[in-house]
């Protein structure tokens, strides 16, 4: 029962329509610091639209398909029109806003500090109240689908909450609680020195704010693919979830562990203690658990569905799965690219092996294969699968979704996988240009030159992925009948109360972002005598 | 949102105590075990830290900081620069500083010009950032930088006089672009040469962003920036922070110098 | 790992399936939970056997003054031959060099570098090795190394540090150990930023 269409697909047109902006800025950024032009005239310029892609791609896209989709799992699996539709628009009104508002100085190359903020540098005051509009916004999302679930949960008495609802509200939260680290550091540290009210900021308390965001918001980006996985993909292909209360814990697990681990980010920085690094590294490892269970649960409804269609043998049943149906393919491309990024992560979490790659293009590829690869193809698949509940017209283009989503995994590959091996060599991230004609970067030439391929494969990939929309709009109406989740092979009948709830879970969250950096963000901010004078950016030229 | 136990089912509330016991359970267990490795065991397996004790490995590990204790350093055998450069350095506000700057700066005009456009290959100050010109009078002062013209001058100027004549040449018009036809930059001046540590010039001076304390040198007499280039290469100027210029002036060759003299003076080639 | 028996009857719903489904989910729960162990044992075991650990302690600076006193005053910087025999080699990064631009160091020595940073956030790697940390305005890195071989290597800023950041590379030359203390003989702090 979807009656909230025009603010779903709102949600959905401007994430895509940014998406878009944001991907053709990508595409030039690595060619312009490739071997195959001259070096750009105003490396200003590469700073500028690298600033413009990260804050898109980073804040405005995901949030923007999590919360539109968010509301249409609310409204289809609770079956309840949403609860505060006018609270909806004023959030993605605010989000409006908070975009334009960074964006325009971020293009008068007023706002050059990238979407990590890196204080002391600082821009203008106005960029970073843009992004805290859009974090505002995105609350109200949050707040809505509590109240939305707490409505339906009293009219249901004791019954599961639907899986795609559970995860959807615990991503919900997780992200909440995720986007208070970056606030405090806009709010409490960056802008009152952009507003000159202060001229000195703590940059190493910065980085630590900044890390319990920075980590956690990758998987706030993969919920609606995680979501899509259990509730979506064995519906779609003809299947069943393999366990629902496995699907919960994977979520919940998500919830707690999530939060604690930030600190990977920072293993090579001076400002944090060496006790507090492998904390966060032995937690970081612990969030490989949920995603191992996905698979595990995933490819499990995936053979189920094979095996219903008559798919034999060990491994045989492969052959049988419906590769002609883009879910299909998506997932599969998303898996593939999951295990890749995941065992990159594995990297990343150890200090003794991030210590070769941090802060070069290793780290690049890797969370461009996570989240370009693996997360952003399933929101293809979602739009794909959501757009003819939306419009009330089918999506006819089977052969160009399959396309797309080709090239997009292509793209991603031979995007991504030069990426990691020049990190490898030590080619450091971030740089307008580079010497080529020096013999230690000569050897990166050709890999960085197959990046600027996949790049532009990518590029093809996304006009293909709006021509399917466009053409979407042409068809004829018609109905596409209520908009459904998959459900599970054994379908819960009582769910034990700590699944159909979050308080023990966000009680954890909570619990362990003080344990882990409680103690840290204490002594960063009481430690006298390290705030720095802020470095003003674009201001004075 | 708290997960009650739902009235209806019996057995909800003796299970839902047995999901928070592990869960808590497993959590904390999780946390002390990994803190006990973090905290206690590496640090003491790691005999190059000498830590006294558990509670000394655990502070270090903790990340409570100390000062360097290092021997002492060698101390350099030149003036440096005494200017510390903050954000909070020039308060510029202030329309009774620029007034008397205006005053002060009649014995600037000789050489700088009445207008502090110059006629004599001297630097020209309209429009200068209040900090170059308060941080070079400074210099002058302290002996950081020398120069027979200007060092007699700047010893007489109290703190006040510096920051005032500051204000005052930044309160002038800055000089238009000396580049009419709008010239294309040599690409010493546009690129830099990464490999040899060199950054684009407009990083610093002005065209892309401006470093605090960096001039802005476009307009400046072709003469003066090359002069300025070849005593940071050489040594003989030093008064640049932490040798910011010395470092790059070293790595440029003489014809890229000229090349960026000539494109800032706007002289044509 | 493949869920044979339980999917020859998906829908079914029998308690048998139900028993056998949770069984093989919790096999491979032990599992999963014993990579985690695993790999976070490995980062320990590293750890213990020092591969290479973090920084152990952290130390504070006031960046605005690290040019009037203390360690980074301009002539303190670069290598410098301790009285254990160890090189430490003092640098700092600022918009947008590394002084010294060029690091001379020795082979089969133990060297300890230490950096900070007067202004921005900004990051060192010396490509080729695993030398690699952040450099944090107020706060000093210092970090272990020890080279086999004589070479040259780069070592480019790694943090987006402003628009000059693309031009932020130094060098680090590693020469035998005696031409180094040959060179040490005359110099209390070495460089080759003027060769």
């Amino acid at each position: 029962m979807l009656t909230s269409k025009r603010l779903i697909l709102a949600h959905f047109w401007l994430a895509f329509i940014v998406f878009g902006v944001a991907l053709l800025l990508g595409a030039w950024q690595m060619l312009v610091r490739s071997p195959l032009v001259p070096w750009i005239s105003n490396p200003e310029w590469y700073y500028r639209s690298l600033t413009a892609h990260g804050t898109v791609m980073g804040y405005a896209f995901p949030t923007l398909i999590a919360m539109g989709f968010g509301y249409a799992i609310s409204e289809s699996a609770l079956g309840q029109p949403l609860v505060g539709r006018r609270w909806a628009w004023l959030g993605f009104g605010l989000i409006v806003v908070g975009a334009v508002m960074a964006l325009v100085p971020v293009a008068l190359g007023l706002a050059s500090v990238l979407y990590t903020f890196y204080p002391p540098m600082i821009g203008s005051p106005f960029y970073y109240i843009g992004v805290v509009l859009v974090v505002v916004g995105s609350w109200i999302w949050v707040a809505l689908m509590s109240i939305n679930l707490a409505i339906w949960k009293r009219a249901n008495p004791g019954k599961p909450v639907p899986l795609a609802m559970f995860a959807n509200v615990a991503g919900s939260y997780l992200w909440a609680w995720t986007a208070v680290g970056a606030a405090l550091e806009l709010l409490l540290q960056i802008i009152p020195v952009a507003l000159e009210l202060s001229s000195t900021i703590d940059a190493g308390l910065a980085r630590v704010f900044f890390s319990w965001t920075l980590h956690a918001i990758v998987y706030f980006w993969l919920f609606p693919t995680y979501i899509a996985y259990y509730t979506i993909v064995p519906r779609a292909i003809g299947g069943k979830v393999y366990s629902d209360t496995m699907a919960r814990i994977a979520f919940v697990l998500f919830l707690v562990v999530s939060m604690p681990i930030g600190i990977h980010h920072s293993f090579m920085d001076p400002e944090v203690g060496a006790g507090f690094k492998f904390l966060h590294s032995a937690f970081t490892a612990l969030v490989a658990l949920p995603t191992l269970i996905t698979v595990f649960t995933i490819c499990a409804s995936v053979e189920i569905a094979a095996r219903l269609r008559g798919g034999r043998g060990l491994f045989g049943w492969v052959t049988a799965l419906p590769w002609s149906n883009p879910i299909m393919l998506a997932v599969a491309f998303s898996f593939v690219m999951l295990g890749f990024g995941g065992a990159g992560g594995l990297i990343n979490m150890n200090y003794q092996f991030d210590a070769t790659i941090h802060n070069t293009q290793w780290i690049t590829g890797h969370f461009h294969l996570i989240f370009g690869g693996a997360i952003v193809i399933m929101y293809f698949a979602i739009a794909y699968d959501l757009w003819p509940h939306l419009t009330g017209r089918t999506l006819a283009s089977l052969r160009l979704m399959r396309l797309q989503l080709w090239l997009w995994f292509i793209g991603m590959i031979v995007t991504t996988f030069p990426w990691h091996w020049v990190g490898i060599l030590g080619m450091p991230r971030r740089m307008a240009y580079f010497d080529y004609t020096n013999p230690a970067l000569a050897v990166d030439a050709f890999s960085v030159i197959l990046s600027v391929i996949g790049g532009f494969i990518l590029v093809v990939s996304g006009i293909l992925f709006f021509v399917v929309l466009l053409r979407g709009q042409t068809a004829p109406q018609t109905d596409s009948g209520p908009y459904r989740f998959a459900t599970a092979v054994h379908p819960p009948v009582t769910v034990p109360a700590a699944l159909n709830g979050y308080a023990l879970w966000v009680g954890l969250m909570i619990g362990l972002t003080i344990t882990n950096y409680g103690y840290p963000i204490a002594q960063l901010a009481l430690r006298p005598g390290t705030a720095v004078p802020a470095v003003y950016v674009g201001g004075q030229r | 949102m708290s997960p009650t136990p739902s009235p209806s089912s019996p057995q909800a509330s003796p299970r839902a105590d047995n999901w928070h016991t592990r869960a808590i359970g497993v959590t904390v267990l999780a946390f002390v075990v990994s803190a006990v490795v973090g905290f206690v065991a590496l640090p003491l397996a790691q005999p190059d830290l000498k830590l006294k004790d558990v509670w000394d490995a655990i502070c270090s590990a903790a990340g409570v900081a100390s000062r360097p204790t290092a021997e002492k350093p060698i101390e350099p055998d030149f003036k440096v620069s005494s200017v510390v450069l903050t954000p909070d350095l020039l308060n510029l506000e202030d329309a009774q500083s620029i007034g008397r700057g205006a005053t002060l700066a009649h014995q600037c005009a000789i050489c700088h010009g009445p207008a502090g456009i110059s006629r004599a290959d001297s630097p020209n100050l309209t429009g200068q950032y209040a900090s170059v010109v308060y941080k070079e009078l400074k210099d002058f002062k302290t002996g950081a930088r020398v120069n027979a013209v200007m060092t007699p001058f700047a010893l007489v100027l109290s703190e006040q006089d510096m920051i005032d004549i500051a204000a005052y040449y930044a309160y002038l018009p800055r000089l238009p672009s000396p580049r009419a036809d709008g010239t294309p930059p040599p690409r010493i001046v546009a690129n830099g040469d990464p490999m040899r540590g060199i950054a684009p010039c407009g990083a610093c001076h002005g065209e892309l962003d401006n470093k605090r304390g960096s001039p802005r040198i476009d307009g400046q007499p072709a003469q003066y920036i090359l002069s300025q280039l070849q005593a940071f290469a050489s040594g003989e100027r030093r008064n640049d922070i932490s040798q910011q210029m010395r470092t790059i002036a070293r790595q440029m060759t003489p014809s890229e110098m000229e090349a960026a003299a000539r494109y800032y003076s706007g002289e044509s080639r | 790992m493949t869920a044979t028996s339980s999917s020859s009857s998906p829908g079914g719903g029998d308690h048998d399936g139900a028993e056998l489904s949770a069984r093989i989910e919790r096999r491979w729960a032990t599992l999963s939970v014993a990579i985690v162990v695993l790999f976070t044992a490995v980062a320990a075991f590293a750890g213990i056997h020092q591969a290479v650990m973090p920084q152990a302690r952290v130390e504070t600076i006031n960046p605005t003054t690290l040019h009037l006193s203390g360690e980074f005053v301009e002539s303190n910087l670069g290598s410098a031959v301790e009285s254990d025999g160890s090189v430490t080699v003092r640098a700092i990064a600022q918009q947008y060099s590394f002084v010294p631009q060029c690091l001379v160091v020795p082979t089969d020595t133990p060297i300890t570098i230490r950096a900070t940073s007067p202004d921005v956030v900004h990051g060192l790697i010396i490509m080729g090795t695993n030398v690699n940390t952040m450099l944090v305005p107020g706060y000093i890195s210092s970090l272990p190394m020890r080279f086999d071989r004589p070479g040259e290597h780069l070592m480019p800023c790694q943090e987006y540090c402003g628009v000059g950041h693309e031009g932020m590379w130094a060098k680090v030359k590693v020469i035998d150990k005696a031409a180094f203390h040959k060179l040490a003989a005359d110099k209390r702090r070495l460089s080759c930023v003027d060769e």
